[in-house]
């Protein structure tokens, strides 16, 4: 492919990272490259980029995908899976299978969601957006009446704090179920019929149910393994949490699209590459990281990532190419 | 292509070059102040007070604090905190039990944890409260009873009977009013959801039922914001007293109808003072003991008891009490 260097998202996302990596270094006198800071961001990104990668999928399936009930869908997972683990594996030394209950009705809720957003979409042919954020205040309503309201508290349960807590060599066990998921998510992309025929609907979706592709199923399939994407994160923040709460991470969604545009999917459908949204994902967790280092305002973080954002869009849309290289004619 | 990358390096440098502009200078601690959220007059009240501190002491103290009201944003500043390692910090929980697990962490890592309004937080050394909340509306109640001239109908209002400060003001203002023979409780503790609209309505419905009642407790500090609109409205302001737990900025323009004859409340500035001395102290090896002088209005003479986990409750008496006379001098 050796795409990794040619795609200007990409090689935009890289040059940022470095100079932020370079800039908070310096500015913070080495503390940044403090190996428990690594890990401390490498235990925050996970639970964002997962939504991200949601929102991701829906936006390359195209026809204006988006999908705005991921956070919803998220705690939705995580209250219901809280609620029906604490009634079946309440015991002492039932901690495994509180674990294992807790994950499994997370996992479940998760593609419930993700399909009822599919068949709204595909089947009743509804806007995605109007879909999903239908779904995504059914699914926080849902969330407040059936917690009452509270956080639904876990305690502290091994092995399941570990999910969101524990470490393994090294790395945050978070991270390594990120990057699990990223492999298979990536490889059911480039590597399968599924992911083919899913960048094909999101060009042109006419076109590929003329040749034969059962466009709604792809439609259905997608939102289904973003509902599935959105639970992981669920269990990802009350694993790290000890609890669930239907406003848990409300302030994720908008992020999580962000992360999708800056990591260069196209929110036309079609295009967008895995690579992309973690890079981006990992310079806005360097970034916000960054400045709580060093004491400044969360309101600078806000800023920062909107300039990113601004900057990428400018770097890697096609009219720069001219109007910032004036010297230079036609394509590069 | 080099010249672009050359403009996305100036681009993201001159990025880097903004966040540089605080270089911090090592001092004696460096204690961080966690709020809430940014940006609120409440917390910038607060910050008054954790700048005045680190003004007189030398101390390397700030406030931070996320930009969006969400749990999970405190939770992740909180984590790159632990990863920067300050001295202490002292938190004052949008949710104490998502933070149990990071906060368990920071304890772990040799960080002074300091809360406020959490006395149920297992994971924090000392958690101080403004006030025991039964004497605050008990304190509440009496200006209630003065104003009413201790007799007639009163009732008391609630935001949610599941919310444990309400329930302790309240009750500590019926055992109040018990004192008092021709006090007469009726209706107690209906609900407003913490909703000036819903405690608007309740107010009617009250003043309806019982034509001759004279005073109002109100608990959620939009509670007398509502009733001090029903009583505008039905002309009463001279007749019925209302006081309750409020803010100037929420009950202010009540005060000065007359509508709201007085609230309390507690000064956060004081409360961030403290939070910062008791970290301090603690860093340099002392116990914080019943009865002991913290040098800040109102916790002259502070209670200490048992915590809920390793750690201990301190209790001052630091009522602020506002009427028309002073409603001036607080602007939060």
């Amino acid at each position: 492919m050796g795409s990794w260097l040619t795609d200007k998202h990409i090689r935009f996302l890289w040059v940022a990272n470095l100079i932020i990596l370079g800039g908070a270094a310096l500015v913070s006198r080495g503390q940044f490259l403090d190996p428990y800071n690594f890990q401390s961001m490498a235990k925050q990104l996970p639970e964002i980029a997962l939504l991200a990668m949601a929102v991701m999928l829906a936006m390359i399936s195209g026809g204006g995908g988006i999908d705005l009930s991921v956070v919803g869908i998220a705690n939705l997972s995580a209250i219901t899976a809280g609620i029906v683990a604490k009634s079946v594996a309440a015991g002492q030394g039932q901690g495994l299978e509180f674990t294992l209950v807790f994950v499994a009705t997370a996992l479940l809720v998760g593609t419930l969601c993700g399909l009822i957003n599919g068949l709204l979409i595909a089947r009743a042919g509804f806007a995605p957006i109007l879909a999903t954020l239908g779904t995504q205040l059914v699914f926080v309503g849902l969330g407040v009446a059936l917690s009452g309201g509270p956080a639904v508290s876990l305690g502290y349960v091994e092995p399941f704090v570990e999910l969101g807590n524990g470490s393994l060599l090294g790395l945050p066990v978070p991270f390594l179920i990120f990057a699990g998921v990223v492999g298979l998510v990536s490889w059911i992309l480039t590597r399968t019929r599924f992911g083919f025929r899913l960048y094909l609907t999101g060009t042109n979706a006419k076109a590929a149910y003329f040749t034969g592709i059962k466009t709604p199923t792809i439609l259905i399939s997608t939102y289904t393994l973003g509902g599935i994407l959105a639970s992981i994160a669920g269990i990802l923040i009350a694993s790290g949490a000890s609890s669930a709460k239907w406003d848990y991470g409300s302030s994720y969604l908008l992020i999580a699209i962000l992360i999708a545009v800056m990591g260069g999917i196209n929110p036309e459908g079609g295009s967008g590459k895995m690579l992309g949204l973690v890079l981006a994902a990992v310079a806005l967790q360097m970034l916000s990281s960054a400045l709580n280092l060093l004491g400044l305002s969360n309101f600078l973080k806000d800023f920062t990532w909107g300039l990113l954002l601004i900057l990428s869009i400018i770097f890697t849309s096609s009219w720069t190419r001219f109007s910032f290289s004036p010297g230079r004619k036609g394509p590069s | 292509m080099k010249r672009k990358t050359l403009w996305i390096a100036a681009g993201l440098a001159a990025l880097a070059v903004g966040v540089t502009g605080l270089v911090l200078a090592q001092k004696k601690y460096t204690i961080v102040t966690v709020v809430k959220i940014t940006g609120i007059n409440w917390f910038n009240r607060m910050e008054e007070g954790v700048k005045e501190y680190a003004k007189e002491t030398g101390n390397n103290a700030y406030q931070t604090g996320p930009a969006q009201a969400d749990a999970a944003q405190q939770l992740k500043l909180i984590q790159d905190l632990v990863a920067k390692k300050p001295d202490a910090i002292a938190v004052v929980p949008f949710d104490p039990a998502v933070l149990e697990p990071v906060l368990k962490q920071a304890l772990e890592r040799g960080i002074k944890v300091i809360t406020h309004e959490a006395d149920n937080q297992v994971n924090t050394l000392y958690d101080i409260e403004a006030f025991d909340n039964v004497a605050f509306g008990a304190r509440l109640n009496e200006r209630l009873a003065k104003c009413m001239g201790y007799s007639g109908k009163w009732t008391v209002f609630v935001g949610s009977l599941g919310s444990k400060t309400h329930n302790q003001w309240a009750d500590g203002g019926i055992a109040n009013a018990k004192k008092y023979s021709g006090m007469q409780l009726v209706d107690a503790k209906q609900e407003t959801a913490d909703d000036a609209e819903k405690a608007y309505q309740k107010a009617k419905e009250i003043l309806k039922k019982y034509p001759d009642i004279k005073g109002f407790q109100g608990s959620a500090s939009t509670d007398v914001a509502g009733i001090g609109r029903a009583i505008e409205e039905a002309g009463l302001n001279d007749k019925v007293c209302v006081f309750g737990t409020s803010l100037p900025s929420i009950a202010g323009k009540y005060i000065e109808t007359g509508a709201v004859d007085g609230i309390g409340f507690w000064d956060p500035k004081d409360a961030g003072i403290v939070m910062n001395k008791v970290a301090q102290m603690v860093l340099e090896g002392k116990k914080i003991t019943d009865g002991m002088n913290l040098g800040v209005k109102g916790y002259e003479k502070v209670s200490v008891t048992k915590g809920p986990g390793q750690g201990f409750i301190i209790r001052g008496n630091a009522f602020v009490d506002v009427d028309k006379s002073n409603l001036k001098d607080y602007n939060f």
